[in-house]
């Protein structure tokens, strides 16, 4: 038999650990909240704070990822846009060359399934999503050669998918950039 | 038990749970879909409004820049999976007609040996494809340019459809012993080559890629060095440019050589 005074205790120890709980899982979410914040703050990770489209099937066609215009290209601010798509199965260009200590916008698709792009020594990891446009901006500090591996398992011939980034001393990619418009490395 | 009713605001536990839930879920909105996005100077983003709607992803027209073109043409064709995969009877029929004119290289039945393609039973995107770019002019011969310079679009999937519904005749060359080399089975992949048969169909297909099996070794052996070369540039955003490049003189010949003995 319970007395009285025996279930008021009881209720006050049951009230006294919810709340506790309830502290904890308010500060677990809080902890998660603000970690997403300071990454992406610091840039730690590199979320995309817009959504562009372009349509999958007709790359080749139109715009900006037509083949010829794939590459580095120079922007009259000083900085460099790289243009690349990712296919089954391989990037095109299969060799992006961009100058160190420079800003640099790497902008890439996809013409067919999920791909990922990841260059090797580096914090650029994103995904090729077929129908949109995944755009980074990226500084690379020291000359110097990366391996850029498909990262998104895309087909049966994924593990075949593989470019390269060469990053040259800017005075060298100046003088590459000359007499061209678009530059790869691709030989 | 307490009769006390649950879900009112003078219920402590119900006001303090839905009031710090909703703190939070404010607090995560301000910093999601204002804070982080103002924070990113690449973003230029223009005031809260846009910063919003940037963050809950309404699609952004693409920032304006002057587009290289090609010097050479490039294929216009449009290639999905599913493409040209149901052909009706009527436009077999009339490919079948039109082929005529085909057999003097490719061979009555498809199949012919002149170190032309053999065509019986070939994936009808790739014919289509084919005859596409040498109307256009993305990829170039002398013989095949003035023959599809004058097809219409309907002859093209007419033809396409005949010769994908030509069954497959086993070339004289077959060699069942002939082990697949390595550059076949698993590619390079540190020199972005994967297995041939990913793509070509032995595995998976790719629209567009063709089947290879019983293709002239000769053949295969021109298309690859054209390819690497670049003076064959019809493959879409050089999905094959970019491999033959990679590959070596030895693994041309030993891939020409495995697909002309295959079925």
């Amino acid at each position: 038999m319970t007395t009285e005074s025996d279930s008021h205790l009881g209720e006050a120890v049951a009230a006294r650990i919810e709340r506790r709980w309830a502290t904890l899982s308010i500060v677990v979410v809080g902890v998660l909240v603000g970690m997403a914040i300071f990454i992406g703050i610091d840039h730690a990770t590199m979320p995309q704070g817009h959504v562009e489209t372009a349509d999958p099937k007709t790359l080749h066609l139109t715009g900006e990822f037509i083949e010829s215009n794939l590459g580095s290209a120079m922007e009259a601010d000083g900085s460099v846009t790289v243009r690349a798509i990712g296919q089954q199965y391989s990037f095109t260009p299969q060799c992006i060359v961009v100058p160190s200590e420079t800003p640099v916008t790497l902008r890439a698709t996809s013409a067919d399934a999920v791909h990922g792009l990841l260059i090797e020594g580096t914090n650029i990891n994103t995904m090729l999503v077929p129908g949109y446009v995944s755009e980074l901006p990226v500084r690379f500090k020291a000359p110097g050669e990366h391996a850029m591996p498909c990262q998104e398992f895309c087909g049966i011939g994924h593990q075949g998918m593989w470019a390269k980034v060469k990053v040259v001393d800017k005075t060298a990619f100046l003088r590459m950039m000359a007499s061209r418009r678009r530059l790869s490395c691709v030989d | 038990m307490s009769e006390q009713k649950l879900f009112t605001l003078r219920n402590p536990w119900f006001g303090a749970a839905v009031g710090i839930t909703g703190g939070i879920a404010v607090l995560s909105f301000l910093a999601g879909l204002i804070w982080l996005p103002l924070a990113q100077p690449d973003l230029k983003i223009s005031g809260i409004w846009d910063a919003i709607c940037s963050a809950a992803g309404v699609p952004r027209a693409a920032p304006q820049s002057s587009v290289q073109q090609p010097d050479f043409k490039t294929s216009s064709v449009v290639l999905t999976s599913e493409m040209l995969t149901h052909p009706d009877q009527v436009s077999i029929g009339r490919g079948a007609t039109l082929a005529q004119r085909c057999a003097i290289c490719h061979g009555p039945e498809g199949v012919s040996d002149a170190n032309s393609p053999n065509l019986a039973g070939q994936f009808a995107a790739v014919t289509y494809k084919e005859l596409n770019d040498f109307k256009a002019g993305a990829r170039v011969n002398v013989v095949m340019s003035p023959f599809a310079a004058t097809m219409s679009n309907q002859d093209m999937l007419d033809i396409a459809a005949y010769y994908a519904y030509l069954p497959r005749v086993p070339s004289n060359k077959i060699d069942a012993e002939l082990a697949a080399p390595r550059i076949v089975v698993t590619g390079a992949p540190m020199r972005n080559i994967p297995p041939c048969g990913a793509c070509h169909g032995d595995i998976d297909t790719k629209a567009g890629s063709p089947w290879l099996g019983g293709q002239s070794a000769v053949y295969i052996k021109a298309q690859l060095e054209a390819f690497a070369s670049g003076s064959r540039h019809n493959d879409i955003s050089q999905q094959m440019r970019n491999i033959a490049r990679q590959m070596t003189g030895e693994e041309i010949d030993q891939v020409a050589r495995y697909y002309a003995a295959q079925p």
